[in-house]
């Protein structure tokens, strides 16, 4: 171990114990603020302000491919990445536009605490509510490998550190915030996440600009050496097919993500889903498209071939942070990735423990009759999350490849099996559990199915395919299934 | 004061507003990037298109939800209120 060793680590470090101390400033805060425990840990009470409601959607959305596995492919494609990346700046505003307020008022009449109570009383199904609880926890574990994988990769490359070592520095810590903050505490270190986001991106930006000789110097290399990174479909590179798709996957459909949804659930009033929009969007756009013409800038700083970087674009930005920055800022550097990575684990962790613990563990014990003990709850929530996160960690050891597809294959998964059955379920009163069922199961299946042979159509992305036989299952179910209750559309479509 | 039908109107018109923001931005985002790739003008060592299709779109999201949130979006009480109005007129929660 040498002093350049000790500096990478120290502000990863001192990161972490800040994020700490949050998450039990959280569980003090939550103790004294009264309201019931499953309320509280799963949803914070319902009392999230403009700015922590902004930026836990922003860092639960921000992943570590966001600054990895993007940017990387920037660098290999050029500003058409970037281009492509800027359709982001819709997830916010669809998100709290959409749903927010109706979320808000349907969860608050119910007294729903997780997406799948409000889904389970829409419908009137039980068994929808068992398959979105599967579908959303299989799909946040693959993800949370994913993230943890990024992470721990990142962290290596950059410190000198074992890969293990990296992983077992934040992934206790992000279990254990996540343990005793629920989700207030997840929603308190995001904002620090997101913080730590930004200030990342502007350490290596500083970085990469400097060892590039600044921007103009960079942008005359890229153009004398990749003419076609300065155009939109970079020499077929960027075909448009792709650029629809990716609005569809990472633009347009990202509203109906479980883990986003949730948040619309937790805000405290209509003025702080209002400030939140503007602030959201505002840096959700800055950094999104800050972080990846990062990766269009390091071109012009790494110019060999990709074999020169071990073949793989997600050591794209490792060997950027490496090569443009002394050790004690890549230290400050990594600690962007690393917040991105966290604070979609735990984000994914809290959401992942309120479906086993509410969706399934209480509504069996109330669907009998039975109340569990407030004091044998509390135990339950914690020791679920953390067995979730210990579990995803282990996983995380031995790790699985390629970042990017991962977390791709369960984005698609997941805005399969939710979207029509959230839209059709606030908007539409003919959506049926038929419908509903048919819906997430079929789509899902399709979009699986699809993505496991690489069957497209058109050459295009398997969201269409997903997407598209989910609504199509969504109407025909609907229309040719029984309706739903009307006392219990009551909450979703008010008729005084 | 509005009623819960009211505030899941106001909602459902919200909505609506925000996908119109949605094709907006689409349509800005289009104009903005492919639209202006066929020319050569550079902009500080910089395509146009590349700041047109970027920072543009991106100006142009935080005006059209400036506009929502300020214009088009309404401001009311998230919980429900109904039991208020008949049994404890006048009487201020929180």
């Amino acid at each position: 171990m040498n002093s350049i060793a000790i500096a990478g680590l120290l502000p990863v470090a001192l990161f972490l114990v800040i994020a700490l101390v949050i998450a039990v400033f959280a569980r003090r805060q939550a103790a004294a603020g009264g309201g019931g425990f499953v309320t509280e840990y799963f949803i914070g009470n319902r009392s999230l302000g403009p700015f922590v409601l902004a930026m836990t959607t922003i860092a639960t959305y921000g992943s570590v491919s966001s600054f990895v596995g993007g940017p990387g492919q920037a660098w290999s494609i050029g500003w058409g990445w970037v281009y492509m990346a800027t359709v982001q700046v819709t997830a916010l505003f669809l998100l709290y536009g959409i749903l927010g307020k109706k979320m808000a008022l349907v969860s608050r009449r119910l007294g729903a605490v997780t997406v799948i109570d409000v889904i389970r009383e829409r419908y009137q199904s039980n068994a929808l509510a068992v398959l979105s609880a599967a579908i959303l926890v299989l799909f946040f574990a693959t993800t949370m490998i994913a993230q943890f994988v990024g992470g721990a990769k990142l962290f290596e490359a950059v410190t000198g550190y074992s890969y293990v070592m990296g992983l077992a520095i934040f992934g206790i810590a992000v279990i254990l915030f996540t343990t005793i903050g629920g989700f207030r505490g997840v929603a308190f270190t995001d904002a620090l996440c997101g913080i730590a986001m930004i200030v990342g991106i502007v350490v290596l930006a500083g970085g990469i600009l400097s060892a590039g000789g600044g921007y103009a110097n960079i942008m005359d290399t890229i153009a004398t050496n990749h003419p076609e990174m300065m155009e939109p479909l970079s020499g077929g590179n960027m075909p448009i097919g792709l650029y629809f798709t990716q609005w569809l996957l990472v633009g347009v459909f990202t509203f109906c993500l479980p883990q986003s949804v949730v948040r619309t659930m937790s805000y405290k009033d209509t003025k702080s889903l209002h400030r939140a929009m503007i602030w959201g969007t505002v840096i959700c756009g800055a950094m999104m498209i800050g972080v990846t013409a990062l990766g269009v800038l390091s071109a012009g700083v790494l110019t060999g071939n990709l074999a020169d970087y071990g073949g793989s674009v997600d050591n794209i930005i490792p060997t950027a942070i490496v090569q443009s920055l002394p050790p004690w800022l890549a230290g400050i550097a990594i600690i962007g990735p690393i917040a991105a990575s966290i604070s979609t684990v735990s984000s994914l962790l809290i959401a992942s423990s309120s479906a086993i613990i509410k969706d399934l563990w209480l509504h069996h014990v109330q669907a009998k009759g039975e109340r569990a003990p407030e004091n044998t709850v509390v135990r339950a929530s914690q020791v679920v999350t953390f067995v979730i996160g210990a579990v995803v960690f282990v996983l995380s050891i031995v790790p699985p490849d390629v970042i990017w597809k991962i977390n791709m294959f369960a984005f698609g998964g997941l805005e399969t099996a939710f979207c029509w059955v959230l839209v059709g379920g606030l908007f539409w009163k003919r959506a049926s559990k038929a419908g509903a069922l048919l819906s997430m199961g079929g789509g899902t299946l399709a979009y699986c199915v699809a993505m496991a042979l690489g069957f497209k159509i058109a050459g295009l992305h398997q969201i269409t395919i997903g997407i598209t036989v989910a609504l199509v299952l969504m109407i025909v179910g609907s229309l040719v299934g029984k309706p739903t209750d009307r006392k219990a559309l009551e909450a979703f479509f008010p008729e005084s | 004061m509005f009623t819960y039908k009211q505030k899941h109107e106001q909602a459902n018109r919200e909505a609506i507003a925000t996908v119109v923001a949605l094709v907006v931005t689409i349509v800005v985002w289009i104009a903005c990037g492919f639209g202006l790739a066929g020319l050569d003008i550079t902009l500080f060592h910089t395509p146009l298109w590349v700041i047109g299709g970027t920072i543009g779109t991106w100006i142009c999201s935080i005006v059209v939800v400036v506009v929502l949130a300020k214009k088009v979006f309404v401001g009311f009480d998230l919980d429900d209120e109904n039991d208020v109005s008949d049994s404890e007129g006048g009487v201020c929660h929180e």
